[in-house]
């Protein structure tokens, strides 16, 4: 075996519940090497990541730490062969200083009492051998988050680690926090630390990282060398050629010659998630957003109806200004299927009827406040047999449903009243084959209504599908609209990932 | 290091505020035997304030002090009366009993996984009625206070030269406190606890066992206190400590240690339970109705708690802005 | 489906069993009419509370405050029966007085859990001691006797058909309030709020605004529980309805009302007071003293929530997230 390998993983497979999510993939990592894992979401990268640090236990295959055969069954277990993981959301405890961080739970001691200067002396070592901005005794709470994630490196650097796995480091770090990062990335590098890096952001991969490798379908796509990266090839790798173009040619675009129903005028909000944000949205259209995590869409289509506040622009609904708030977006004629289903789109306790009945009490009230049971059940019943909610049973408790029902449990509060937007957020995450289509047919049928549809999804092959209309967002801004034509797969992860950049005139 | 110095000035400043108000409106308030007095009635509920301060910081609360401090000093009256033991192995009993009702509080809380405030009101139940089912009772079966007037054990509420007792066990407490947060693991793995669970078990913490010992100080604590009372009053009741629970919270409150866990030390909590015996002895100097002091405390409460969900909140919101500032300039 | 089913039949289970074994430990005095309109009568406060606290805990809240809140409101009524020297209208305007205070009680809880986003349990914890030293105040530390006129004894001591009033307005307010939660958008509203409040505000419903209101008709509740105690016992002092706060939880909690939120009916919640009364009564007959009844009560509270935590793990966790994103949107 090479021995410049430091981490191999060969021939690992996995499933759940019968459907495989890898299959047969090998990944290898060298000492002090960057290498970058790429996939589309649900590729299987983050299965495999959880494989090599003991939190999910593979069906098969083996994994080989500097030549060995190891066991990795906990974090734990992980840590002590010598890998970090820097986790997305950052697992720092704000209260406590750099050095305490770095060392929590292994704090060195003497007479039982933890020797602090012990410890920040050798915190300092550690900030000088990787020459970080960082101050010992400085307490976290008062670092920001890209600070706060050199922390965490540090803190996986402390135990001797040799390798570390950055899973998108970059998704809430600004462009000056970033760049640092990267010269950290590099210098690491030089001091013979492996690093896996995980990111959706080609420019970063290309830049970084010195060997790549693709997943597709829970597959191995390719090992690329840095030389061979090239943007283009990648992204046809990621997706697979054949997917890409049928996907692409099914779908005819629709003329705008649609009256305007939503317009959007320059909308930028306070923290700086989204800038200057315009376009117009037409009567029966389905209108797709499309972008990488963190690129400012969720935040957008948040504050279009109400929930965030935003700071300057204009929002039109039908050539009427709008101040959004939940309650007057409803009335006015929105609805909004949120991200987090179950933190924030359906009520678990509650049944179907009392779930689908929460936005149209408006309706359904008799005199005064009470409540006309009769039309609460008949209407969920319609909703139930119109958009097939299974198990077809109105006191069923919404908790207890799978996900796609509970998905259309919670579309079919909206499809109730008289919509003439419907914002839904990546509705799709985590729902099985069939009931996506059925979900893609309730979209369209709405839009044939003429409702506006505004779709947030990361989800490329469904942005293409289902839209009739593209804005690809980046870094809080639209950066492309994809209005006629063939639109390809390639064509929105190239503007999402900043390999064109051209300003919508 | 700013915002934690901003609030013990804050609190430091509501103190020397309500020393000068007194002092200007008494004339008996300023003087070293005050002083000394009030310190000494801070003392009790510092001293359980500092386990208290623990079980917060973790973002918990516990709300069965009072009654663990009238079970601890029950249990001690029927060593006294019914036994020949000698007075260390009641002292040391009474610690035991305090112990196992924090190990117990601490059970409900980290194993059967029951939101803090709701388990330890119903252990404040338990333990108060164990306290009754123990009490001594006279030949009616009344439930009668116990007298303790053991010489060695009394002399525990009283003084050495001008200085109490319990004022000398409270700074033990506070220095010995502060010292256990500050410089050992277990210290440091509250707030670790507190701030972030899920980071501090990555670390290696075990958190069960972190929440169990914070409330098994606070049990420890309480049964200090319950010595150091019963020593004073040289007898117990089955109502001792009754609404008790009340003041160490208040200390750990004013002095503020967060609610929402992670924030604040021991010297705090030493502040805001000197505050609130200043108040106390306050009201009394001016010779009004104690219920004054109640409405006042609870006010007090509410007002520091407002402000700092006010002021930790505004806080944030300019480093989110500092951040976003940062980002549109790179 | 099936955990659901068992609870629907435990309750009359329990209840049954119940009264058989104290009747079989006390046959001649359990089971007659009059011990048992004893228990009813003596059930009554914490029934009439417990019918608007059960609003709090469904939005997933708590109030500490409620037992001497009743006791400031039975100060506040028999102070301005006093006041105007026993008369008919001195009885209308302290019950007016009472539910005011109640009202005013619940509306600043409200607001400052709302608008600061506070642990209820400390704020309703402060407070419970505020109204403690209210009610100090006002008694000035004595016992206020009340036994004139008839209007305001005949709250709490009168029989229609041979049961006394508290009863009737026991079942009345138990009425308003399932009718309520049962059969207006108002309860609809409550038990989304309580299910999942961000939901509940991407649906259009003010959750603060759900909040105040399950504060205030806590309050309201707990003020007639007031002077209902005060004409029952025809006095007051400043201790009157201390540790009511820990009856009415038990009695929610027995009932199936779950303390984390959107669980939970009136019918139950009643079934809890009737329960918390026959063991009042139960342990009285077998000659337990009332001081030790905290025990019993203590441990029926964590076996009880104990069970509703380890039941609905997953939404325990959901609640305390939800705790979380309100101390980030407070602090926003």
């Amino acid at each position: 075996m090479n021995e410049n390998v430091i981490l191999e993983a060969k021939g690992i497979c996995k499933s759940f519940s019968g459907v495989p999510v890898l299959q047969q993939v090998d990944f290898s990592v060298k000492r002090g090497e960057v290498h970058a894992l790429m996939g589309e979401n649900g590729a299987g990268k983050s299965t495999l990541i959880k494989i090599l640090t003991g939190v999910y236990t593979k069906d098969s295959g083996s994994v080989f730490w500097e030549g060995k055969e190891a066991v990795i069954n906990s974090y734990k277990d992980c840590q002590k062969l010598g890998m970090a993981c820097i986790y997305q959301e950052l697992s720092v405890i704000p209260p406590l200083t750099v050095a305490q961080n770095v060392f929590l739970g292994r704090e060195p001691r003497r007479m039982g009492l933890i020797d602090h200067k012990k410890m920040n002396e050798m915190t300092q070592e550690l900030i000088e051998r990787y020459d970080f901005p960082l101050d010992p005794v400085a307490l976290v709470s008062n670092l920001g988050i890209g600070l706060r994630q050199l922390v965490e490196i540090l803190k996986g650097l402390s135990c001797d680690s040799r390798l570390l796995i950055m899973d998108e480091p970059t998704a809430s770090l600004s462009g000056k926090e970033a760049e640092s990062l990267f010269a950290i990335i590099d210098t690491l590098r030089k001091k013979g630390v492996s690093i896996i890096y995980i990111s959706h952001r080609l420019e970063e991969v290309y830049k970084l990282s010195d060997r790549l490798t693709v997943l597709r379908d829970g597959k191995n796509a390719a090992v690329l060398n840095h030389d061979e990266i090239e943007p283009r090839k990648v992204i046809q790798t990621m997706i697979g050629k054949v997917v890409d173009e049928s996907a692409g040619s099914s779908k005819e675009m629709r003329k705008n010659n649609n009256e305007v129903v939503l317009e959007v005028q320059n909308l930028s909000d306070e923290t700086g998630f989204f800038h200057n944000v315009s376009f117009k949205a037409h009567k029966g259209e389905i209108l797709g957003l499309g972008g990488l995590i963190g690129a400012g869409r969720t935040e957008l289509v948040r504050a279009i109806y109400g929930i965030d506040q935003y700071r300057e622009g204009t929002i039109l609904l039908n050539g009427q200004k709008l101040h959004p708030s939940p309650k007057r977006s409803i009335r006015a004629g929105f609805g909004f299927v949120p991200e987090d289903r179950r933190g924030q789109g359906f009520i678990p306790l509650l049944s179907v009827n009392r779930n689908t009945a929460l936005t149209n009490y408006d309706r359904i009230k008799k005199h005064g406040m009470a409540v006309s049971d009769k039309a609460e059940l008949s209407m969920c019943r319609d909703a139930i047999e119109r958009i097939d909610i299974r198990p077809a049973d109105p006191d069923k408790q919404v908790g207890l449903m799978s996900g796609g029902n509970q998905q259309k449990v919670v579309l079919g509060k909206w499809l109730m009243r008289d919509l003439k937007v419907l914002i839904v957020d990546e509705p799709t995450a985590g729902i099985d084959v069939g009931a996506k289509d059925e979900i893609y047919g309730i979209l369209e049928d709405l839009a044939k209504s003429g409702v506006v549809v505004i779709l947030v999804s990361s989800d490329l092959q469904e942005l293409i599908r289902v839209s009739h209309r593209i804005l690809v967002m980046r870094k809080g801004s639209v950066i492309r609209e994809f209005d006629s034509g063939v639109i390809t797969q390639s064509m929105v992860l190239e503007a999402a990932s900043g390999l064109v950049e051209k300003e919508v005139s | 290091m700013k915002q934690t110095t901003i609030r013990r000035l804050i609190s430091l400043g509501m103190l020397g505020a309500l020393v000068l108000l007194f002092s200007c409106m008494s004339s008996y308030y300023l003087n070293g035997d005050n002083l000394l007095e009030i310190v000494r009635d801070a003392s009790v509920a510092g001293i359980i304030g500092v386990g208290v301060t623990y079980v917060i910081i973790t973002s918990g609360i516990d709300l069965s002090t009072g009654s663990c401090m009238a079970l601890v000093g029950m249990t001690m009256a029927n060593i006294y009366r019914y036994t020949l033991l000698p007075i260390w192995m009641m002292l040391l009993i009474g610690i035991l009993v305090g112990l196992a009702a924090g190990l117990f509080n601490g059970f409900v809380v980290a194993k059967l996984h029951l939101p803090e405030f709701i388990a330890t009101l119903a252990t404040m139940g338990i333990f108060r009625a164990l306290t009754y089912a123990i009490a001594i009772r006279d030949a009616g079966g009344v439930i009668t206070s116990q007298a303790m007037t053991y010489s060695s054990f009394v002399r525990w509420g009283g003084t050495v030269g001008k200085l109490h007792y319990v004022s000398i066990a409270f700074v033990i407490a506070v220095i010995l406190g502060q010292l256990v947060l500050k410089k050992t693991r277990f210290g440091t793995n509250l707030y670790a606890v507190g701030a972030n669970k899920k980071a501090a078990e990555l670390s290696g913490i075990n958190i069960a066992k972190t929440r169990i010992m914070a409330y098994m100080v606070v049990g420890l604590c309480s049964a200090i206190g319950a010595i150091f009372t019963t020593a004073r009053l040289q007898s117990t009741t089955a109502l001792l400590g009754n609404g008790f629970e009340f003041d160490p919270i208040a200390a750990a409150v004013v002095g503020g240690v967060s609610l929402s866990g992670g924030y604040g030390d021991i010297v705090g909590t030493f502040i805001g339970a000197l505050f609130m015996s200043a108040l106390d002895n306050g009201v009394l100097k001016l010779q009004m109705n104690t219920a004054y002091q109640y409405v006042i405390k609870g006010v007090i409460i509410i007002l520091v708690v407002m402000f700092d969900a006010w002021y930790n909140g505004r806080m944030e919101k300019l480093a989110q802005e500092k951040g976003r500032k940062e980002a549109v300039s790179s | 489906m099936k955990g659901i089913n068992i609870s629907k039949f435990s309750k009359p289970i329990i209840l049954a069993v119940f009264m058989l074994v104290l009747t079989v430990l006390r046959p001649s005095s359990f089971l007659t009419v009059g011990n048992l309109s004893n228990v009813l009568w003596s059930v009554s406060v914490y029934g009439i509370m417990v019918c608007g606290t059960i609003f709090v805990f469904l939005i997933g809240g708590i109030d500490l405050s409620i037992g001497s809140l009743c006791g400031l409101c039975a100060v506040t009524v028999v102070k301005i029966i006093r006041y105007f020297e026993y008369s008919n209208t001195g009885v209308l305007l302290g019950v007016l007085a009472a539910l005011s205070v109640g009202i005013l009680a619940g509306l600043v809880h409200g607001a400052i859990i709302t608008r600061f986003h506070v642990p209820a349990f400390l704020i309703t914890f402060a407070t419970q001691i505020i109204f403690l030293g209210l009610s100090m105040i006002l008694t000035n530390n004595k016992i206020l006797s009340c036994l004139q006129p008839e209007l305001f004894t005949a709250i709490g001591m009168k029989k229609i058909f041979s049961f006394p009033v508290p009863i009737y307005i026991m079942l009345l307010i138990a009425l308003i309030s399932w009718f309520i939660l049962r059969k207006t958008v108002l309860g609809r509203y409550v038990y989304a709020v309580g299910g999942n409040s961000p939901a509940s505000r991407l649906s259009g419903i003010s959750d603060t605004g759900i909040t105040v209101l399950a504060y205030v008709f806590s309050g309201f509740t707990t003020a007639i529980g007031g002077v209902v105690l005060a004409s029952m016992t025809q006095q007051c002092m400043a201790t009157t309805g201390s540790g009511y706060e820990t009856e009415v939880i038990t009695a929610a909690v027995i009932g199936g009302v779950s303390l984390l939120g959107g669980e939970g009916t009136v019918s139950g919640a009643l079934f809890g007071a009737i329960l918390i009364g026959l063991l009042n009564n139960g342990l009285n007959l077998l000659s337990v003293p009332s001081t030790e009844h905290g025990l019993v009560k203590g441990i029926v509270i964590i076996v009880a929530v104990g069970f509703d935590a380890l039941q609905h793990q997953e939404k325990f966790k959901s609640w305390l997230n939800q705790f979380k994103m309100k101390k980030v949107q407070g602090a926003a």
